[in-house]
């Protein structure tokens, strides 16, 4: 059996963590969340529009899920800290993804701006989750910062093109002793195993869920697929040979 | 007397609460957070501050987001 995800001394029971964004309702999001079975579900912060109606997206998830807000939005740290406190207020707890995005074609983090938010709002007594450019020295000064956890991209937000920063992602995951989470870029399920066979704690997905076509199955397809990626992970999937290996028996009888 | 409700000038005529503002917008007081002048005001303080001349208000709450 896998082992159990801890974050912050926090207990996790899902390796597959769900973003809210998109969703054609909250009715479905919520189904998503349920037959994910995501223990931790991110949420953003907007200024209210009296003439939207919208609906307390709160009421459409379920108790017993870690509520964790992100700072999108947020240009710079100044921004990102003054988000996170926001949140905080609106009775959520603690858990903050710090994402400072200047760039509006790629949506890559500054992570300068990002380890200072993280370095001020974890004494402050945030969970801090970075979502980061994956770079060891930066996962460091994070990790230094008061860090609960790095969220390294694997490819642009919405592109779902997977893992495409594979080899950086795996420097973190062997150097960084804080759980490693891949967030944005993870398009489909072999994608989410493909994190999790190289050693990833957990797996952040959004678009690609809530912009398919059926995201209450999708969520729950991408669930397994954590689920097996790690399971591989932590057997000690045999490695990848240069040459063949017969996997019958070679006995020779027949000459 | 004029302030300022998420980025959009509001003319009040009356003396008018925090509360009154959010309750004349339908907006459920549970679901929100104020930042006033830049300082969070939690709801359970949203009856007792009365607006002033160029207050300035972030009315937020939380959406769908990744």
């Amino acid at each position: 059996m896998e082992t159990q995800l801890i974050v912050s001394g926090q207990p996790i029971r899902s390796r597959f963590f769900l973003g809210t964004g998109k969703f054609a309702s909250y009715k479905i999001m919520r189904e998503a969340i349920i037959s994910s079975g995501a223990h931790i579900v991110t949420v953003a912060l907007r200024r209210i529009d009296p003439q939207a109606k919208e609906e307390n997206i709160l009421e459409y998830i379920p108790k017993d899920c870690i509520v964790m807000a992100n700072t999108s939005g947020a240009r710079n740290a100044e921004e990102a800290i003054r988000v996170a406190r926001l949140a905080r207020a609106l009775g959520c707890g603690n858990w903050i993804k710090i994402e400072v995005i200047p760039d509006n074609k790629y949506l890559l983090p500054d992570n300068a701006q990002t380890i200072y938010a993280t370095e001020v709002l974890a004494k402050e007594g945030f969970i801090v989750m970075p979502y980061v450019n994956p770079d060891l020295a930066d996962a460091r000064r994070l990790r230094d910062a008061g860090a609960a956890s790095i969220m390294p991209l694997g490819a642009p937000i919405g592109t779902n093109k997977g893992i495409a920063l594979r080899e950086l992602i795996k420097i973190l995951i062997e150097e960084i002793e804080l759980p490693i989470v891949v967030d944005a870029g993870i398009g489909r399920p072999s994608h989410a195993a493909q994190a999790m066979e190289i050693g990833a704690a957990a797996v952040l997905v959004n678009t690609a869920v809530a912009t398919s076509d059926d995201p209450v199955s999708v969520a729950r397809a991408f669930s397994l697929a954590v689920e097996a990626g790690r399971l591989a992970y932590e057997c000690g999937i045999s490695p990848i040979r240069e040459s063949a290996q017969a996997s019958s028996p070679l006995t020779g009888f027949l000459r | 007397m004029k302030v300022r409700v998420n980025g959009e000038e509001v003319f009040l005529t009356k003396e008018t609460s925090m509360a009154a503002i959010i309750a004349e917008r339908k907006i459920n007081p549970q679901a929100v957070v104020v930042e006033y002048n830049g300082v969070i005001l939690t709801r359970e303080k949203f009856d007792s501050v009365i607006l002033k001349e160029n207050d300035a208000l972030e009315i937020v709450a939380f959406v769908g987001g990744g």
